[in-house]
């Protein structure tokens, strides 16, 4: 288990790299994340069944399905948040970048400085300012460079859209800002510490319309630089950000393809019927 | 049509309204093709006006789909098969609103005709009108039933009209130098073998449409593909 203090965002790339290797297989062409006949159990209950999946780098995956499919635990998995949850029992494997996230050798908190996650009620810390709120991750890992941490909250706000609104703001408080601000700080929260990927659990469904939107093209925006993926109610919304979709029903992944192809021939039934709105 | 039926009450009835609407229109597309011929061929007066005045209802129910496709596209964002078969009814429409503008104007021509001595040679239209008649009744059936196969014989058939089309207007226009005085009345035949040909362009059209409804692909000019198995 790491327990080292970081001085900087280099070193703490170094270590990271001693851990999980960046460069063995960082490229464009190779998935992210490699799923392999992975199965959850929370206790006796199996949420996810015998899941095989590869998710592209840089891409936007979302992942659709009713309340209960497992879509949820799958994306809390990819990260290890899912561990949280007492009783929880993994089987199977998912690779990040070639590397057995589950192996022992893993420290689970590494993986979720690397496998960044927005949730779905924007969670500022409510005692800290706009730019603390950014900055608290790099803190916590040991950055004290003033000019570096200036640096990083300029960036981390400006990539998630919000600076032109808070850089006259920066003292104060996160919660003073508007819902959909919010979810973008947390969103420049996450960024800050610069993961490969971000994990969205429907990030916008408590948003009004217009900040959904702004969310939905930061997300594009974001596709740049990070793989994303996006668990998401609103179908309308994965077709409008991702470039592939999975469906999941009953905790099994029933289809996965290009979006576009998803939403306009699926070829299995079961995604017609539930994203044309027969069941669900 | 074997669709399972939509969880949204609201979405199934807007889109069987659509479907309901297109299909009435077809069905009085239908009316105004046969009362076309019978205005030819029996020389029949009151039915030539007529078919010239239904074409209102036509076109009125052509501008109802197209407002209730965009509804329904607003209100539901419908996806898949859904958005297809309401974007295919949308161009069916159209297309129907076509036809029936060819029914009107054989109407108007045959009207002339009516006014002249009978020529002999209008009879000879007949078979043509009965193979455009057919291929209409098969494109409207290929899309209310979903029959991509059926669809996708249309446009051979398509292209034998155009070749009935081509032989009457060279019997046609060797009978005007024989018959100079009745140049004018030639001309009208002429031209009601054109509508036709037209009104078989415009079902092999949504044959096209039936296959983009039923099975997400598009057709259109591709040759080869048109004859794939179904």
């Amino acid at each position: 288990m790491l327990k080292t203090q970081m001085p900087s965002p280099d070193s703490i790339k170094q270590r990271e790299d001693q851990i999980m290797p960046r460069s063995a297989s960082a490229s464009d062409s190779s998935p992210a994340f490699q799923v392999e006949h992975l199965s959850i159990w929370y206790g006796q209950k199996k949420a996810v069944s015998d899941v095989t999946i590869d998710i592209p780098e840089k891409t936007i995956t979302a992942i659709i399905g009713p309340s209960g499919c497992g879509k949820s635990t799958f994306l809390r998995c990819l990260n290890r948040m899912h561990e949280l949850v007492p009783r929880t029992r993994v089987e199977g494997k998912v690779l990040f970048r070639g590397e057995d996230l589950y192996s022992p050798r893993i420290d689970p908190a590494m993986v979720r400085r690397r496998v960044g996650m927005v949730f779905q009620k924007s969670n500022p810390f409510p005692t800290m300012s706009i730019a603390q709120n950014v900055l608290v991750g790099l803190r916590l890992n040991g950055v004290h460079n003033r000019r570096l941490l200036n640096e990083r909250l300029e960036r981390s706000l400006q990539m998630a859209a919000l600076w032109d609104e808070v850089k006259d703001d920066l003292e104060k408080p996160g919660m003073s800002l508007s819902g959909g601000q919010q979810q973008r700080l947390c969103i420049a929260r996450a960024i800050a510490v610069e993961p490969e990927v971000l994990l969205m659990d429907e990030p916008a469904s408590a948003l009004d319309p217009l900040a959904t939107m702004k969310i939905e093209e930061l997300i594009r925006h974001l596709k740049k630089k990070y793989t994303v993926v996006i668990v998401t109610h609103n179908m309308q919304q994965a077709s409008r950000v991702s470039d592939k979709t999975a469906f999941f029903y009953v905790g099994e992944l029933i289809e996965y393809g290009e979006t576009r192809r998803i939403f306009g021939q699926p070829k299995e039934k079961k995604t017609e019927d539930y994203i044309t709105g027969r069941f669900g | 049509m074997n669709r399972t039926r939509h969880i949204l009450h609201d979405f199934q009835s807007a889109l069987e309204s659509l479907r309901a609407d297109a299909l009435m229109m077809a069905s009085l597309t239908d009316r105004n093709l046969q009362n076309a011929m019978s205005c030819l061929l029996d020389r029949n007066v009151e039915l030539c006006d007529v078919t010239a005045a239904d074409e209102n209802e036509i076109d009125s129910l052509e501008k109802k789909i197209d407002q209730e496709g965009i509804d329904v596209l607003l209100r539901f964002q419908p996806v898949a098969s859904d958005l297809r078969h309401i974007v295919s009814t949308m161009k069916v429409s159209a297309n129907l609103e076509r036809v029936a503008d060819q029914a009107a104007k054989i109407a108007r021509r045959s009207r002339k005709l009516t006014m002249e001595p009978e020529l002999d040679e209008a009879g000879a239209l007949g078979p043509m009108f009965v193979e455009a008649i057919n291929l209409f009744r098969d494109s409207v059936r290929s899309y209310a039933d979903e029959d991509p196969a059926l669809a996708r014989t249309l446009r051979s058939r398509d292209r034998a009209i155009d070749q009935m089309n081509h032989a009457l207007a060279s019997v046609l226009t060797a009978r005007m130098a024989v018959q100079p005085e009745r140049i004018t009345d030639y001309l009208n035949l002429i031209f009601i073998a054109r509508h036709l040909e037209r009104v078989g362009d415009h079902a092999k059209n949504i044959g096209e449409d039936a296959v983009y409804s039923a099975q997400a692909e598009d057709i259109r000019h591709s040759e080869n593909s048109f004859y794939a198995s179904g």
